[in-house]
């Protein structure tokens, strides 16, 4: 019997509405307020300026993913371009990136819910990320579908919240001063703003579910990029329109705050139930893109091959989705939503240079790669993005950079760990519960004797003394495991 | 070997388990479930380098008692 594959299920509009909900998170709607506070009413040109950069960056996805239309994403495309540790390194950002942006969202629609019901924060975001999970198990289709009724649901609220705001009018002189701050105020927005456009990558993530890839995967990219700059354009206009650009940053959720103006308390639960969809949309984008990169790395030998296995009946990779959820899961639980959205912006805008280098490289390397679509002025596209995605970076907080950093290095020792093999990672874990047992024994001992002035519970020397023993034994064993059970 | 099997069975489940009951602590450490930082006498900014202790310790133990079980299961 032949290995089941993933299922190409997902259509045009389904591939536009994962990259809708994966944009249109929750965060969008409180940086529009604060970029306002930074640009002034020039945050309409801000927005622009912001999607027009961002069309850069998805030239070269456009032409890459028709390409190689591979579950994988960025991963796949760095994996033909530079192959090795460039590809695992690139894979590695996408997952977590994807992974941090989950528990995100997660933690966000809880919190929102807990406006109106009274919930325990950490509780119920595990349980809608056990939701999405299963949501995910179940088929491409399903979670497409998913993506796309909460994406016209969205769509729907923010085009009341427009219509609303134009027909309450605007003050006479709300876009005076237009550029109170000058150019400088507005390149800071664009930078602050510009992560409202990341997660347009996540149709290409998917894309080895898409029909017709070659045609699909271009529109449904240019598609999604159109419309994202339609949207936060109208929006930035009426927000800015309906209230000053200095009260709007001092606001929580400036959208609700409008819409209360204009529609009274109807307005701001609907914009509340929004920000929710919003939320609900971008983590299942990112529960199902995070098991494709994952997928796609196992694949390539780089992860357990089990992770690349399909469900027979669903067509989907079920462990993968699983195995991912997990460790969502894990951060959903500890709820760091502070080092959640610095890890998801990092491992972006990672993802988008290393895109837009992997184009100028095919072009040369490969130049009789069947390209059902061409980024158009290449090399200077995708320059202009690697520019505007890189000249991010000093704008950011400069925890970004450390944690970016952090990230860097774990993803070199977990390449490290896939490359040398199973038989030397059970002995150094051996060698380590060896230490373990002996440092445990060393405590016990100091604490019975006195010589570690600590006020500890009698029951702690037994624990110690158990913990010991166990892992001096656990040590012994896999230490001397013979080599010839393992290879 | 009938002994070695069982050994390795036990103490891969003893690990494993210690581990996760490390990652646990680790976690009511965090949220102080049941009043439990008051209970070993921690203070709150000493937490986080316990949970960092907690976690290192508790996955080196899942990681390592997994090795024994997959032994176990290949023996």
């Amino acid at each position: 019997m032949s290995e089941p594959k993933l299922r190409r299920e997902l259509g045009l509009l389904h591939a536009v509405m994962l990259g809708v909900g994966a944009s249109i998170g929750a965060g969008a709607f409180v940086m529009l307020g604060q970029a306002a506070a930074m640009a002034g009413p020039a945050i309409i040109v801000v927005v622009l300026l912001g999607g027009v950069i961002n069309l850069f960056t998805i030239f070269s996805f456009c032409e890459l993913g028709a390409a190689m239309p591979e579950a994988g994403g960025e991963h796949l495309y760095i994996k033909v371009a530079y192959g090795g540790l460039p590809a695992f390194i690139t894979g590695w950002f996408e997952w977590m990136s994807e992974m941090f942006y989950a528990v995100l969202m997660a933690v966000g629609s809880a919190t929102m819910i807990s406006y109106y019901i009274p919930v325990n924060i950490p509780i119920t975001a595990i349980g809608i990320v056990l939701i999405f999970t299963l949501i995910n198990v179940r088929g491409a289709k399903g979670s497409g579908t998913t993506a796309v009724v909460l994406g016209l649901t969205l769509l729907v609220i923010l085009a009341i919240y427009v219509v609303s705001g134009l027909q309450h009018g605007f003050g006479a002189d709300a876009f005076q001063p237009f550029m109170p701050k000058g150019v400088f105020g507005m390149l800071g927005a664009t930078a602050y703003i510009f992560v409202i456009y990341l997660g347009s990558e996540d149709i290409v993530v998917a894309q080895g579910e898409i029909k017709e890839p070659g045609k699909t995967i271009p529109r449904a990219l240019l598609l999604n990029a159109g419309l994202l700059i339609a949207i936060y354009g109208i929006i930035a206009c009426v927000t800015v329109g309906m209230v000053p650009t200095e009260i709007l940053g001092e606001l929580s959720s400036p959208l609700a705050f409008v819409a209360e103006k204009t529609m009274g308390w109807v307005g701001a639960v609907l914009l509340t139930i929004a920000g929710l969809v919003a939320a609900m949309s971008s983590l299942n984008t990112a529960i199902m893109a995070q098991s494709r990169v994952v997928y796609s790395m196992s694949k390539d030998g780089y992860f357990p091959k089990v992770l690349s296995a399909v469900h027979r009946r669903f067509g989907t990779p079920h462990i993968s989705v699983i195995v991912t959820s997990i460790f969502t899961l894990v951060f959903t639980a500890i709820g760091a939503i502070e080092f959640a959205a610095y890890a998801a912006s990092f491992g972006f805008i990672i993802g988008y240079s290393l895109t837009n280098f992997a184009l100028m490289k095919l072009r040369r390397t490969k130049p009789h790669l069947k390209r059902p679509f061409k980024a158009p002025l290449c090399p200077f596209t995708p320059i202009v993005g690697i520019v505007a995605s890189l000249g991010l970076l000093p704008f950011m907080d400069p925890r970004v950079l450390a944690l970016g950093a952090g990230l860097g290095v774990l993803a070199l020792l977990a390449y490290y760990l896939s490359m040398v093999g199973h038989y030397r990672i059970r002995v150094a874990f051996g060698g380590m519960s060896l230490g373990i047992g002996v440092f445990a024994a060393l405590l016990a001992y100091l604490i019975e004797t006195g010589l570690l002035p600590l006020v500890t519970p009698p029951v702690l020397f037994y624990v110690l003394i158990f913990v010991s023993a166990v892992s001096i034994l656990a040590g012994v064993l896999n230490v001397t495991t013979p080599t010839r059970n393992i290879f | 070997m009938r002994v070695k099997r069982a050994l390795v069975a036990i103490v891969g489940v003893a690990q494993g388990a210690i581990g996760v009951l490390a990652v646990i602590f680790a976690y009511m450490l965090y949220h102080n479930f049941f009043n439990v930082q008051g209970l070993v006498s921690m203070s709150e900014e000493n937490v986080p380098i316990y949970m960092l202790l907690l976690f290192v310790f508790g996955f080196i133990s899942i990681i390592s008692g997994l090795f024994l079980i997959h032994e176990r299961l290949e023996l």
